[in-house]
C-alpha cells in the first residue's frame, strides 16, 4: 500500500522541472501569442480574442475536424482488431511469439519523415514492386489526383506503423492473465468465443484504453506522414487539423496558428482528463 | 496460451497463413528500400543505372554532412534517453510508493504532455530556444524531447517499480543504505528489464520524431532524419536516401534485439 507523505513531491522536482521548461512555458506563450496579431515578435498589437472568434466560425476548421475523426475513427476500426487478433494468436513464451513481437517493434524505429519516402517508393508504378503489380492486375491507382486512393494509402502507412504497437500492448495485457482463468474456463466448457469476451477482453482492459488514447491522439494529430504523402490533397481531401496548423505555421500567421494551437491544446487535455475517469471506473469495476 | 480443446488442425493452418501475411506486409516495404539502397539510381561513369552496386554507401561517407549527422543523432538520442532516465526513475519510485498533494494532477499533466502533438508546442519552443542559443544543437532537441519521454519512462518505470515489494526498500534502509545507494545498489539492479524497456521506447520516440528536429537544426546540427530530407531535390538520388533510410533503422533493430525478452512486459496501468 502506499503510504501519503508530501516530501515525496522531492521525487517528482527534476521530472517536473523539466516538463517545465519545455511543456509549460511554451504552452503558456502560445497562449500569450494567441491574443496578438504578430508582424514580428517586437510589433505586435493586441487583438483579445479576435482569432479564437475568427476561427470557430471558419468552415475549413470543422471540415478538418470532420476528416480527422473519420480518420482516427477508421484507423481505430482496422488496428484495434487486428492488433488484437495477433495478439490472441501469439502463444506465451514461444520462439514465435519472441520473433514476432521483435517483427511489430520495426516499423515502430523507422523515422517519421522516412516511412512515407519508404511507401510512396513502394507504389512508384515505375520501380516500386507494388506499383509494379498494380500495374500487372490492371489497377490504375494514383495517389496524388484520386482522393480515395490517397486515404487508402495513408491508412495503410498508418497501420503498417502503429498496428505493432496495439499488438504489443494487446499481447502485454493478456499475459498477465494468470493460467489458472484458462483452465478453470476449459473445465466449464466455455466456448472460444466466451473465453474472449468474458475473460480476455475485460483483463486487457486497462492496456487496451491506453493503447486507445496513443492511437486516437496521434492519428487525430497526425502530420508528418500526411503531410508528405500528399500535403493534404488532392483538393484538401487530406487536410487534418495539424495540417492546416503547419500551413499556419508556415506561413508565419503566428498570432492564428497560436490560436489553434490553444485550442488543439485545450482538446488533448478533455480527453485525457476523461480517459484517466474512464481508467479509474475501469479499475473500480 | 490456451489448453488443447481450443487448438484444431484448422486454426493451426489459419493462424500460420496470417502469420506470413504479417510479415510480409511488414518486410516488403523495408526490403524494397534494402534493394534500392544497394542499387545506382542516378547516371554514373562505369556503372549502369539500376545496377546492384556499393556506391550509394560510398557516398555517404563521402558526404561530411551525412556522416557528421549520424555522430549529432546518436549524440542527442543518448543526451535524451540519460536526462530522462536520471529524472523518470526517482519520480515513478516517488509516484510508485507514496501518495501526495497533487499526484494525480501531475499525472494528468503527463499524459497531456505525451498527447500533446509537436505540432502545437513547435512555434513557442523555437522562440524559447532561440532565447537560450540552443537552436541547431543536437542538444536541444534531447531537451524537447524530454516532454513526451519522460511521461513514457514514469508509465514503464512505474510499473516495474510498484512489482518490487516495499518491504525490499525497507530491508536495504534498515542495512543503513542511504537513498543514493538504494537507488543504485538494490533499485536499478532489481528493475533492470524495466530500464532496458524504458530505454527502447525512449530512444524510438525520439529517434523517430521530426517536427521538433526540423524547427531546431534548420541550419546546422542536423540529425539523420534531416539530413535525409536535405537530400530531396531537383534530381534526388534515391539509392542513396534509401541507404541512410537503411542506416537510420540499424540502431533501432540492434535494440530490438537486446529487449526482446522483455518488450512487452511494463505496460501493467494504474489509473
Amino acid at each position: 500500500m502506499r503510504t501519503h507523505n508530501n516530501a515525496a513531491w522531492w521525487f517528482a522536482v527534476p521530472a517536473f522541472s523539466l516538463l517545465l521548461l519545455v511543456g509549460l512555458i511554451p504552452i503558456v506563450a502560445v497562449f500569450n501569442f494567441s491574443l496578438f496579431d504578430i508582424f514580428t515578435l517586437e510589433d505586435r498589437y493586441w487583438v483579445g480574442l479576435d482569432w479564437y472568434r475568427e476561427l470557430t466560425v471558419s468552415v475549413d476548421l470543422y471540415k478538418a475536424l470532420g476528416r480527422s475523426v473519420l480518420f482516427s475513427t477508421l484507423v481505430v476500426l482496422i488496428q484495434f482488431p487486428l492488433g488484437i487478433g495477433i495478439a490472441l494468436m501469439m502463444r506465451r513464451g514461444s520462439i514465435q511469439t519472441t520473433a514476432m513481437l521483435m517483427l511489430l517493434a520495426i516499423p515502430l524505429v523507422v523515422p517519421w519523415n522516412m516511412i512515407p519516402i519508404v511507401w510512396t517508393t513502394l507504389v512508384n508504378p515505375d520501380f516500386g514492386v507494388l506499383g509494379q503489380f498494380f500495374g500487372w492486375i490492371g489497377w490504375d491507382f494514383d495517389y496524388k489526383f484520386n482522393a480515395l486512393h490517397t486515404w487508402m494509402l495513408i491508412l495503410t502507412v498508418d497501420t503498417w506503423h502503429w498496428v505493432g504497437l496495439v499488438a504489443i500492448l494487446a499481447y502485454s495485457g493478456r499475459s498477465s492473465i494468470p493460467n489458472a482463468y484458462f483452465h478453470a474456463a476449459v473445465i466449464d466448457g466455455a466456448s472460444r468465443r466466451a473465453v474472449f469476451w468474458h475473460i480476455e477482453l475485460p483483463k486487457m482492459r486497462a492496456v487496451l484504453l491506453m493503447a486507445l488514447l496513443l492511437r486516437v491522439m496521434d492519428s487525430l494529430m497526425i502530420y508528418t506522414e500526411a503531410f508528405a504523402i500528399n500535403a493534404g490533397g488532392p483538393n484538401g481531401a487530406t487536410t487534418f487539423l495539424s495540417l492546416d496548423l503547419g500551413e499556419d505555421i508556415n506561413a508565419f500567421n503566428y498570432g492564428p496558428a497560436a490560436a489553434r494551437s490553444v485550442i488543439y491544446f485545450l482538446f488533448v487535455l478533455l480527453l485525457a482528463w476523461n480517459f484517466r475517469r474512464m481508467m479509474q471506473r475501469a479499475e473500480a469495476a | 496460451m490456451l489448453p488443447t480443446p481450443y487448438r484444431t488442425g484448422f486454426a493451426t493452418l489459419v493462424r500460420y497463413a496470417a502469420f506470413a501475411g504479417l510479415v510480409a506486409f511488414i518486410l516488403v516495404p523495408l526490403g524494397q528500400a534494402i534493394v534500392v539502397s544497394f542499387t545506382s539510381t542516378l547516371p554514373r561513369d562505369g556503372i549502369e543505372l539500376g545496377d546492384l552496386s556499393l556506391v550509394n554507401y560510398a557516398n555517404i561517407f563521402a558526404d561530411a554532412d551525412l556522416v557528421a549527422s549520424l555522430g549529432n543523432s546518436i549524440l542527442y538520442v543518448s543526451v535524451n534517453v540519460a536526462l530522462t532516465l536520471a529524472v523518470s526513475l526517482p519520480a515513478a519510485y516517488g509516484l510508485s510508493r507514496f501518495t501526495f498533494v497533487g499526484d494525480k494532477h501531475l499525472m494528468l499533466l503527463l499524459l497531456a504532455f505525451r498527447l500533446t502533438p509537436p505540432v502545437v508546442l513547435s512555434l513557442p519552443v523555437f522562440l524559447l530556444f532561440a532565447q537560450l542559443n540552443m537552436l541547431n544543437n543536437p542538444i536541444g532537441i534531447a531537451l524537447v524531447h524530454c516532454l513526451f519521454n519522460i511521461p513514457i519512462a514514469i508509465w514503464i518505470l512505474e510499473s516495474f517499480v510498484s512489482a518490487v515489494p516495499k518491504e525490499f526498500d525497507e530491508t536495504a534502509f534498515l542495512d543503513g543504505h542511504s537513498l543514493p545507494g538504494f537507488f543504485f545498489g538494490y533499485l536499478i539492479p532489481a528493475i533492470g528489464p524495466g530500464i532496458g524497456v524504458t530505454c527502447f521506447f525512449c530512444f524510438v520516440f525520439s529517434w523517430v520524431e521530426v517536427v521538433f528536429a526540423r524547427i531546431l537544426t534548420s541550419t546546422g546540427g542536423k540529425p539523420i532524419t534531416m539530413a535525409i530530407d536535405s537530400l530531396f531535390g531537383f534530381n534526388t538520388d534515391i539509392g542513396l536516401v534509401m541507404a541512410m533510410t537503411v542506416f537510420s533503422l540499424l540502431p533501432g533493430v540492434l535494440l530490438i534485439f537486446f529487449v526482446r525478452n522483455h518488450i512487452a512486459k511494463g505496460f501493467q496501468l494504474r489509473a
